[in-house]
């Protein structure tokens, strides 16, 4: 498998079948400190294909996509493209070459026009060439007539979407379309430098599987019809079984396989993925697969009792109308793990902050154990016993400039108070070294700032915190976000153990397979909506995927009567 | 009592001079305001822009007496402003310093500095010539106002638009409101965020330094200490009464500056008004002016918020 | 502003105070070195400047009193920043604050009649509340109508400015009644002897009460912010608002104390200078302020933000002061004294700002490394 000529002779002359490889990387490494993000890494892309790469978060994906683009320079190795060697000082230089990509968190300012977006850190074409020849540009733009590069770009723009059938009016602000249509903007904005090499860093991650199946029919067309060379960065099984052509499997900083995608299955690439054997009865690979059932954990007896958690009619508009939450209504019992399962910008952080006390509800309500919760008021649901795990831990989860130890208070700090009302910092470190061990936190101490930690240890401390208090109700957003397969288990074990002990956990994640491993129960979050539910007896995977691309149960019940 | 008030006000508002003088101190303001929109389009709220009014003013007036060339005192007063432009914008957008720490510092240090200089140097220097635009000047009311001015007031008539101009038409100008809004997606983009935020302050720098130099060369004739007065504050003001756009932003310095011009002639007309009201009054209407209007506006995403990689 | 920096560094070793003693050592000489040579350069002998600032600020007779008296008010503005910098809130108008906050004290004082301790504190009280509500304007525009707190505190120092000299111009407010400053037309009445804040005298150097209780508050005010959960929910919220809100920190409920307890150490520190004696001769007029709520901006910049560091600097900063002045009544001249002064400022802040600049990078360089 691992056949690929990877340090060749050095050859100044360029071989005649080496054309074909439009980028040779190889050797390169990179260290962050102590980290080595890329060791020794060889990778080849070619033109007309579509090259998989493959691996964990962490496994050094992005990193070696980002020295590609010229976004780090590499410690050691070498970049060929099209068969010259290549140093890259900004991204820039990788753009003259024709190398593109689309990021994996978007790229697009809300606040600007589509157009505008398009031709954002755009320093080649059309706008104006150079700061220090705005006055000569700004005069024969006024003999032109000012809106002439606009148009030119609105042109250019309608002739991609025409070409490629991705559909977007040039002149809406970007704040005011769905995530669906930001994933067209951003891919627009990609080929419009008709790109020669595109990379695409994890780009369904906000999509629901049909409107995923479509960009891919359309980055097929692109590189079969066009000759282009396409990397895919994914960590989706069967989105790099479905749509690549070769696969580079990596983990922990290293290539461990080069393989067509003819020859790969499923259970072997999840195998050089991890590293070991995975049980694959609820394998990454199966979802979008058949219908399976699944056994089922012991099953929550929820009648007669109070639900822990009562959302009912939940409904927020924001400043511009849209639907936040519309008429959401859920409820989880104690002891259950409730999974709301959705694709990404459904209301899943409207969800958060509504129970992280930031948002205010138009209409409906929330009990906690039968009683009702103010929203949107400062403390509320800290006070009514309901934990959360935010998904963006820089938002409301911790403060990285302060200790550790401060930030397991941050939600009770009343728990560190002994006599005289003053906090008591020896009782705190004690407290925090205990939990520290607990949940196998690596820290210097209970003194280290948080910024010092790895982001899974600051997660972890984030979760010490939340179940340290002893919440009735459990929000876990996103909790394994970033984590590594190690960190992944740890997290879901916990979860798993806290619904054990009688706490009502709410899951929220566009992680299937988590949600599959843990949920006792599935509810499809769409559109601020829950539009339907099932239990984990009765798991449908083709339903499920379904509802979260937003075909009502209505629309699919003749479907799966076939 | 009300009767008396309107009568005054409509005294005042008759009076040719009322117009000329809120158009003169309207066009200090104007020149700081342009700038300041920029910086803040960019995501810095740059309160040292009342040290750089003051720098530009002083070393224009040192330019004066250097060369005795109103010209070169202006460029010596952009070159001021330019120049504390640089340690704001590297301190708060290099060197990651709190920007209003560093803005606070500078506008106490540029005070000290300037009126240490101003005594030790005494520099001399005039005010520049009235030129008159044919046929406008004779617009009533406004037209002395618009068109009846020392030459440098005119400057304003290109910074103004010009500002206008790179920010909207050109992309440097997008990469800054993008810098200003989302500098996160602005890097991804390969835009580089510190050092357009750092420009965008190099060009409030210059406008006002400009504003200075337009102050002591065009209004004042003499630097003291006090010439710039808080004017960049009010300044700063007029950006947010503005809701951040540039016409929202000159609209506001033509509040001020007529406000302003309002408590100046008053007395002349021979209405007794308690001083401290009156010296006192441009700030009050701009508290309350602010304070009405600025819950309306959209401030840039980022205003105020340091970027740095990696951390958000 | 630099809260970070006073709780980052993990460790203090040896090395690390070394460092910091070494950082300051070599700014300082350097001022003095750069203010030497101006000295030379206008034919003065440096050796008499020094004495004279030296004699000036400690050896002659009562002038480290003096210095005290004016480190006083310096620590306190100061601790008010402090306040309001762990909240998050920028408040720079303690200039106006200050000088509100010496008027109604003098209001107070002249108009309210009584045993003299009662009157005195019910004035000092008043002092402070004055600047708290000061203060408290740019906080309600700041949480009613999102007036960011930078620009009114800023803008309501002229208005404090012109109030007080409004209150200073008439009869029924400040302005003296008695005939004897009939020449001037913006003074206050004289305090009586009974509403005058005690002095201490030690070895001929006098100074007023309110150094101990500036001091007190100081110490007061690290404890709270260090070892109490009032203190420890200013700082979640100086740092992060939102997760303030879920925590149940109301960001306006929070800032608004935060700057009203701001406003209030001003006005304190106005009251003080007026009724301590080291300022007018007990007497409000125009430019009593007189930038100290400026400096004790810088005071606070300088500790970093830490409330027991701000008391030596605050006392460096009154030396700098009473030397200063000094200076320029032993005859050198007047702009020597003042450069001198200033780069002396300088040679304090340059350090302050070297360290914060080099934790943040270091703290830059660890994220960095992990991205």
């Amino acid at each position: 498998m691992n056949s690929l000529p990877v340090n060749s002779v050095a050859n100044s002359t360029v071989d005649s079948h080496n054309t074909a490889d439009a980028v040779t990387m190889s050797g390169i490494c990179k260290k962050f400190g102590q980290v080595v993000a890329c060791d020794e890494v060889d990778i080849k892309l070619q033109h007309g294909k579509i090259h998989g790469i493959l691996g964990e978060n962490g496994a050094g994906k992005s990193t070696l996509m980002k020295i590609l683009i010229g976004l780090h320079a590499p410690d050691a190795g070498e970049i060929r493209v099209n068969g010259t060697t290549q140093r890259f000082r900004d991204p820039g230089d990788a753009r003259k070459l024709g190398i593109s990509m689309v990021h994996q968190h978007f790229s697009l300012v809300p606040a600007l026009k589509v157009w505008e977006n398009v031709v954002l850190g755009d320093h080649q074409k059309v706008y104006l060439s150079s700061f220090w020849k705005v006055p000569q540009r700004a005069l024969e733009n006024a003999l032109a007539g000012f809106r002439s590069n606009e148009k030119r770009t609105r042109q250019q723009i309608s002739e991609i979407s025409a070409r490629y059938g991705l559909n977007v009016d040039p002149d809406t602000r970007v704040r005011d379309l769905p995530v669906g249509v930001r994933q067209r903007v951003e891919i627009i904005k990609c080929l419009r430098y008709d790109p020669k090499i595109m990379i695409l860093d994890e780009p369904t991650s906000v999509l629901s599987p049909a409107e995923s199946e479509r960009i891919f029919s359309v980055l097929r067309q692109v590189v079969e019809e066009e000759n282009r060379c396409l990397a895919l960065v994914s960590h989706k099984l069967n989105e790099i079984l479905a749509a690549t052509d070769d696969i580079t499997i990596m983990r922990q900083g290293k290539v461990v396989e080069h393989l067509a995608t003819s020859e790969a299955t499923a259970p072997m690439l999840a195998r050089a993925m991890v590293g070991r054997e995975v049980s694959l009865t609820l394998s990454l690979a199966d979802i979008g697969g058949n219908t399976k059932k699944i056994s089922g954990q012991e099953k929550i007896d929820s009648t007669g009792t109070k639900p822990a958690l009562r959302i009912h009619n939940a409904t927020v508009t924001d400043k511009n109308g849209h639907h936040l939450l519309d008429s959401l209504s859920l409820e989880v019992q104690k002891g259950e793990i409730v999974a709301v399962a959705g694709v990404e910008g459904n209301g899943q952080t409207a969800l958060d902050h509504l129970l992280s006390s930031l948002l205010k509800l138009d209409s409906g309500y929330v009990e906690v154990d039968g009683e009702e919760v103010p929203t949107g008021v400062p403390g509320a649901f800290v006070k009514a016993g309901v934990g959360v795990i935010s998904e963006d831990r820089h938002d409301t989860g911790c403060i990285m400039d302060m200790s550790l130890s401060e930030n397991l208070y941050l939600s009770h700090p009343k728990d560190a108070v002994s006599g005289y009302a003053m906090m008591n910092r020896t009782a705190m470190s004690n407290k925090s070294t205990e939990l520290i061990n607990d949940y196998q936190i690596t820290a210097s101490g209970p003194d280290a700032p948080m910024w010092s930690l790895s982001g899974g240890n600051q997660q972890r401390v984030v979760l010490a915190r939340e179940l340290s208090h002893k919440p009735k109700v459990l929000l876990a957003s996103q909790p394994t976000r970033g984590l590594d397969v190690g960190a992944v288990e740890y997290f879901l074990e916990q979860l798993r153990q806290a619904a054990k002990n009688g706490i009502a956990v709410l899951l929220v994640s566009h992680e299937l397979e988590e949600i599959l491993e843990l949920a006792h129960r599935i509810v499809v979050i769409y559109n601020g909506k829950i539009v339907g539910e099932m239990s984990r007896q009765d798991i449908d995977m083709q339903r499920l995927g379904m509802l979260m691309g937003g075909i009502s149960e209505a629309e699919i019940s003749p479907v799966s009567d076939t | 009592m009300l009767g008396d008030f309107f009568s005054a006000v409509g005294d005042v508002l008759s009076n040719e001079s009322t117009y000329s003088g809120g158009f003169r101190l309207a066009v200090v303001l104007a020149f700081v305001a342009a700038g300041e929109w920029i910086a803040e389009r960019a995501g810095t709220l740059n309160i040292s822009v009342e040290a750089m009014l003051l720098g530009g003013a002083f070393n224009s007036a040192l330019g004066y007496h250097l060369t005795e060339s109103v010209a070169i005192g202006i460029l010596f007063g952009a070159i001021a402003g330019l120049g504390i432009a640089i340690v704001q914008a590297n301190m708060s957008h290099r060197l990651s310093a709190d920007q209003f720490v560093v803005g606070l510092t500078l506008n106490i240090l540029i005070l000290g500095v300037a009126g240490f200089l101003n005594s030790s140097i005494r520099p001399s220097t005039t005010r520049a010539h009235i030129f008159e635009v044919p046929w406008l000047v004779d617009i009533p009311l406004v037209g002395p106002a618009l068109f009846g001015q020392r030459w440098p007031f005119y400057l304003a008539y290109l910074v103004v638009p010009a500002c206008a101009l790179i920010l909207y038409r050109t992309r440097w100008g997008l990469e800054v409101r993008a810098v200003g809004e989302n500098p996160q997606a602005a890097d991804v983009s390969g835009v580089p965020v510190l050092t357009r935020r750092r420009q965008a302050i190099y060009v409030a720098g210059i406008t006002s330094g400009l504003g200075g130099a337009y102050l002591l060369l065009g209004q004042v004739g003499r630097f003291e200490s006090t010439i710039a007065g808080g004017q960049g504050f009010i300044a700063i003001a007029a950006v947010i009464f503005g809701g951040w756009t540039l016409r929202g932003a000159m609209l506001g310095c033509l509040l001020f500056g007529l406000v302003n011009s309002f408590r100046l002639t008053l007395p002349g007309l021979g209405y007794q008004v308690n001083s401290e009201l009156l010296s006192s009054l441009p700030f009050l209407v701009t508290i309350l002016a602010v304070a009405v209007i600025a819950s309306r506006a959209r401030q840039p995403a980022a205003l105020t918020q340091p970027f740095v990689r990696g951390l958000n | 502003m630099n809260q970070l920096s006073s709780r980052l560094q993990a460790r203090w070793t040896w090395e690390r105070w070394s460092y910091i003693a070494g950082l300051y050592l070599a700014s300082i000489f350097a001022a003095l070195i750069l203010s030497a040579l101006l000295v030379w350069a206008t034919d003065g002998s440096w050796q008499d400047v020094f004495s004279a600032f030296i004699d000036g600020s400690l050896r002659n007779p009562g002038r480290w009193g003096l210095t005290i008296g004016y480190a006083t008010p310096l620590l306190l503005v100061a601790l008010g920043t402090i306040v309001a910098v762990r909240g998050g809130l920028i408040n720079i108008g303690q200039e106006g604050q200050l000088y509100i906050g010496a008027a109604f004290c003098t209001y107070v004082v002249l108009r309210l009649g009584g045993p003299g301790p009662i009157v005195l504190i019910v004035a000092l009280l008043a002092g402070a509340t004055a600047g708290a509500i000061w203060a408290g304007i740019a906080a309600w525009l700041k949480y009613w109508r999102r007036v960011p707190e930078v620009l009114t505190t800023l803008l309501l120092v002229t208005v404090a400015a012109q109030l007080v000299g409004y209150g200073l111009k008439t009869t029924t407010l400040l302005l003296d009644r008695s005939p004897e400053h009939g020449n001037r037309n913006q003074i206050s009445e004289q305090l009586a002897p009974g509403v005058r804040l005690p002095r201490v005298e030690i070895f001929g150097n006098s100074f007023p009460l309110s150094a101990f209780v500036a001091l007190v508050m100081a110490v007061g005010l690290a404890v709270w912010l260090s070892r109490t959960t009032g203190g420890f929910r200013l700082t979640i919220l100086g740092q992060n608002e939102r997760l303030a809100q879920r925590v149940g920190i109301s960001a306006p409920k929070y800032g608004t104390m935060a700057l009203l307890a701001s406003g209030a150490f001003a006005g304190l520190a106005g009251a003080m200078m007026l009724t301590g004696g080291d300022f007018g001769n007990y007497r409000l007029a125009p430019g009593f302020s007189g930038f100290f709520g400026w400096e004790g901006l810088l005071v606070a910049l300088v500790a970093r933000n830490h409330p027991l560091v701000a008391i030596p600097m605050a006392f460096v900063f009154g030396a700098l002061r009473t030397g200063g002045g000094f200076l320029s009544a032993t005859g050198v001249e007047r702009e020597i004294a003042n450069v001198t002064q200033a780069l002396l400022v300088l040679a304090l802040l340059v350090p302050a700002a070297v360290l914060y600049l080099q934790e943040r990078r270091r703290q830059i360089a660890t994220v960095e490394a992990r991205t």
